[in-house]
């Protein structure tokens, strides 16, 4: 077969990447949705048989013989999808006005901003969740701060409940959503906005005939890369959730530590996997069809 | 299972390491390097031995040691079977080194023909694969009861005392554990913490989804919240003492009358064990009645050494908690393998912490 050079080095430029890929993405996802139609190993691991209740349990159905009928999983799955979508929204309505408001800076503090919205990264994840402990607790900053300024008078006691999770899923995902919407902010054509005002077109007509549909790609964007995590997040609810509110993330995980069950926890996480594909494959195609619309 | 003073760094990070290494590095094998004579490779729960025995070891016999930790036993188990190589002794609970026998992990180091044997309580040979410990050697035990706050708590002294702070509006948390949380619920109903009934387990599950309003968290993190009072109380390990014994007005640590679980940990040798000579001789080391209470001394729970009982100071030798009376002993439960009825269990424990 004759390659001409191009196709050669293209070839010789995508290997190692597409090798990596294979080897470190590919396979172990091969052998969990292999894995998903196994039976549980009595002591972790599999029994190379084919099992075909793990997914049915997800739904509830049992085998009969150790466990009864229940839909507790489908109510974890539900619940996480919830708690996601709220993340999704909270992150939108903090990020959106942000993303605006640091648009109007000189272009020096943006530079500056955008550097502080990254900064967390730089520590650890553990670190960071357990200084909101530290926070969130009755005898913590905030309420003593609170307390102090005597705006409130017994402290709030939120760590240990949903709410407390929700601040810190928020707080940990703001970056995601914020980059995104800041990116096509910052793309959009100021003289749009210009126009539209130019025509008699008042503020709120402008942002949601002009900046809102042009940024909503950003929006878009934002809104997937904080749902996904956001749904396999085990650690957030584990530390400030005092592991009450159970999530998928959380079952995951016990499935292949205390339970022992490595095909459950991995039809798990193939069902979790097919439903952020779909929720990307919906996205693109209405990413393509706004883009051949404009 | 227990986690002595592991931190909460550590546990994260180690439960986002075992999932992806059971995710996604079950084919290839995790080496550790170091399988030379005169090496030792322990790998161990996360502060689980005093670092001075381990100096002690070196100075002694002059075998370099390197420490590895891990979070649960589970953990362990699955980067063991995933074929970690390089390691030579684990510090499994019971019930997981009777899995790791009958699995076939485990080399039989006749320890009860090492010398220094003599000195070990047979109350500790606990195993029931191994009932005569030639595999592996009982190493350190303890109970699992409630760390209080006196400030907030008031005394404790039952488990009715434990869940009724929280109807004068105090917190109170229970280990992040499907046994030994279910091992409550078992023992306040009168059953075996190994019960395979399922009419039994369905009482239990009852039992503790009716307290579930009232635990405020299922943590182990909460040495730093009993100490500030945000917690009143926490059903935790013995290990507690080591606060309770540096601020003994303001924390307290019971061991409920209705009874309790306890935790014993033994020393093994792997099957694969690079040092197997090397592994012996920390074990004869170890049976050594002062290195067993150098040892204690520092992680203030009960040693399976019955000399090394008497050369502890009286803080910990008069110490109900790190060593109860036979009575109270009687009253302690050990976890056994449930084999396939860990799924009852564990369906009850996903049932109760999704309970609203």
């Amino acid at each position: 077969m004759a390659l001409n050079s191009r196709t050669r080095s293209l070839l010789l430029l995508l290997s190692p990447a597409s090798i990596f890929l294979g080897i470190f993405f590919l396979g172990p996802l091969i052998i969990m949705v292999i894995f998903s139609f196994l039976e549980p190993g009595l002591y972790g691991g599999v029994e190379w048989n084919f099992y075909h209740w793990n997914y049915g349990r997800i739904l509830g159905w049992a085998d009969g013989e150790w466990e009864e009928f229940d839909p507790v999983y489908a109510a974890i799955f539900l619940r996480s999808v919830r708690i996601a979508f709220i993340n999704v929204i909270v992150t939108l309505l903090i990020c959106y006005p942000t993303a605006l408001w640091v648009n109007g800076l000189p272009s020096r503090w943006r530079t500056l901003v955008v550097f502080i919205i990254t900064l967390p990264f730089f520590v650890s994840l553990v670190v960071r969740l357990f200084c909101w402990v530290l926070i969130l607790r009755p005898s913590g900053f905030m309420n003593s701060i609170l307390l102090g300024l005597g705006i409130i008078s017994e402290p709030i006691d939120i760590i240990f409940t949903e709410t407390a999770v929700l601040i810190g899923m928020a707080y940990v995902l703001l970056p995601f959503m914020f980059l995104p919407i800041y990116a096509s902010v910052e793309k959009l054509d100021h003289s749009l906005v210009e126009a539209s005002s130019d025509l008699g077109g008042g503020p709120i007509q402008t942002f949601f005939r002009i900046t809102l549909p042009l940024t909503l790609p950003g929006v878009a964007a934002g809104a997937i890369l904080v749902f996904i995590p956001s749904l396999g997040n085990f650690i957030v609810p584990d530390l400030l959730g005092g592991a009450k509110v159970l999530m998928i993330g959380n079952l995951v995980e016990q499935q292949f530590l205390s339970a022992r069950n490595w095909p459950f926890g991995s039809a798990l996480s193939v069902t979790i996997m097919l439903v952020m594909l779909t929720l990307i494959i919906l996205y693109l195609r209405r990413l393509k069809r706004m883009e051949i619309n404009q | 299972m227990k986690r002595q003073l592991f931190t909460t760094f550590e546990r994260v990070t180690v439960k986002l390491s075992i999932v992806t290494v059971c995710l996604l590095a079950l084919p290839f094998a995790i080496t550790t390097p170091a399988t030379a004579a005169g090496k030792l490779n322990i790998y161990n729960w996360g502060d689980y031995i005093n670092p001075d025995v381990l100096t002690r070891f070196t100075k002694d016999t002059g075998i370099e040691v390197t420490l590895d930790t891990y979070g649960t036993n589970e953990e362990m188990l699955a980067k063991i079977q995933a074929g970690a190589a390089g390691y030579d002794i684990v510090f499994p609970s019971v019930h997981m080194r009777d899995i790791m026998q009958k699995t076939g992990l485990l080399y039989d180091a006749k320890v009860n023909t090492l010398k220094g044997f003599e000195n070990i309580d047979p109350a500790n040979k606990r195993s029931k694969v191994d009932p005569e410990s030639s595999y592996c050697l009982p190493y350190a035990w303890g109970a699992v009861g409630v760390f209080y706050n006196k400030q907030e708590a008031g005394e404790i002294k039952t488990w009715d005392d434990f869940f009724a702070l929280s109807d004068k509006g105090k917190k109170i948390t229970v280990l992040d554990d499907l046994r030994e949380t279910i091992g409550i619920a078992l023992i306040k109903n009168g059953y075996s913490v190994n019960t395979g009934n399922s009419d039994e387990l369905k009482e239990a599950e009852a039992w503790l989804l009716a307290r579930k309003d009232k635990i405020s968290a299922f943590s182990y993190d909460i040495v730093s919240l009993v100490q500030s009072g945000d917690i009143a109380a926490a059903h935790w390990y013995v290990g507690a003492t080591l606060y309770t014994l540096e601020e003994p007005d303001k924390l307290g640590f019971v061991i409920p009358e209705e009874g309790a679980t306890m935790y014993q940990e033994d020393i093994c040798v792997l099957k694969d064990a690079p040092n197997k000579d090397s592994a012996i001789k920390f074990m004869e080391f170890y049976m050594q009645p002062e290195i067993a209470a150098l040892n204690t001394l520092q992680q203030v729970n009960g040693t399976a050494n019955m000399p090394a009982r008497d050369l502890l100071p009286a803080n910990l030798k008069e110490n109900p908690n790190t060593n109860p009376p036979p009575e109270v002993i009687k009253k302690l439960q050990i976890f056994e393998d449930l084999g396939n009825n860990l799924r009852k269990y564990n369906r009850i424990w996903t049932k109760v912490r999704t309970a609203q």
